[in-house]
């Protein structure tokens, strides 16, 4: 993580990052989108997939699943510009280091997801439960993204090193 | 006129505890997520995204919804009260609640005209009326500007 810090300390992103007044605050408002986005639809399939909601078809959950991936991939753009900002300091920050620890379970949950559960999903018929991984996957779903957020949000607060 | 509100015990807990600010702060971003994504789910769904939802089943998900606002009107009022004459006087800040004070009249709106007409709409197979539909509208745009007056609430 370090040297990682290091390198992306001495980029030319890095510079422009800090030096951009106005990028900050709309990178702040791009990840706050995003993550609504991303839970927002995240919310509705994983809570569907754990048997709530029942009278919403299974299978018309599905169609929510490109919202994920595109509040996804803008928060981890907008991630990725503000580590370039200020690494050093989110290297050394336990917040943060937990945090991406938590996204990267997400991730390993997702192709999990990807493999087992989504196949299935997209032929649901209405009234049709999906077996009980489905609800395994969208527990650890659930409590990974809550963490995510709680944990991100407390970044400025926790211990530095 | 709000200087009174930050010296009540509970302004000075949220401000001065080592807990109190970012533990509100987290649970606001909790609500954040809840009410803007799951209210932002139901507008994209009425603007005739994620075909096969079924309008009327939109009705749970909008309890889910307001969860979320409660949420976040609650931790909201605690951050409030820990620096209430900043707040007061800060602009961005008032167009956050402005906008928000709209997006909750909004919601409560399409929640009574789904519950009026959503299963007509599952019937017709989509949203037969503009004005659920520019309600939608108006209400991603509201929630969106409350989240960038909200972000600039830092700044200005």
């Amino acid at each position: 993580m370090e040297g990682l810090a290091l390198a992306a300390e001495h980029s030319a992103l890095h510079t422009w990052v800090e030096t951009s007044a106005l990028l900050w605050p709309i990178l702040e408002i791009v990840h706050f989108i995003g993550l609504s986005a991303l839970l927002g639809s995240m919310l509705i399939i994983d809570l569907r997939l754990a048997g709530l909601f029942r009278h919403i078809n299974i299978a018309a959950t599905h169609k929510l699943l490109p919202v994920a991936v595109i509040g996804f991939g803008l928060n981890l753009t907008s991630g990725t510009l503000f580590f370039f900002g200020d690494p050093i300091r989110y290297a050394a920050n336990t917040g943060f280091i937990l945090k991406m620890t938590l996204v990267l379970i997400a991730g390993l949950n997702a192709l999990w997801f990807w493999w087992k559960i989504n196949p299935l999903m997209k032929t649901c018929e209405p009234g049709v439960e999906l077996p009980v991984l489905a609800k395994i996957i969208a527990g650890i779903s659930l409590g990974v993204w809550f963490g995510v957020l709680l944990l991100g949000r407390l970044i400025p607060y926790v211990s530095t090193g | 006129m709000f200087e009174w509100l930050e010296y009540t015990p509970v302004a000075v807990w949220v401000g001065e505890s080592l807990y109190g600010y970012p533990f509100m702060l987290s649970m606001h971003a909790v609500g954040l997520a809840i009410v803007v994504g799951i209210f932002a789910m139901r507008d994209l769904r009425l603007l005739g995204c994620f075909d096969g939802i079924q309008f009327a089943s939109l009705k749970s998900l909008i309890k889910l919804g307001w969860s979320g606002f409660v949420i976040n009107a609650i931790s909201g009022v605690f951050l409030f009260t820990s620096q209430a004459t900043m707040f007061a006087d800060s602009t961005p800040f008032l167009f956050k609640i402005s906008m928000i004070f709209l997006a909750a009249i909004c919601a409560a709106v399409i929640q009574s005209r789904i519950r009026a007409e959503g299963h007509n709409w599952d019937i017709a197979g989509r949203v037969t009326a503009g004005s659920a539909q520019m309600l939608a509208a108006l209400s991603i745009l509201l929630w969106t500007g409350a989240i960038i007056s909200g972000r600039l609430v830092a700044y200005f």
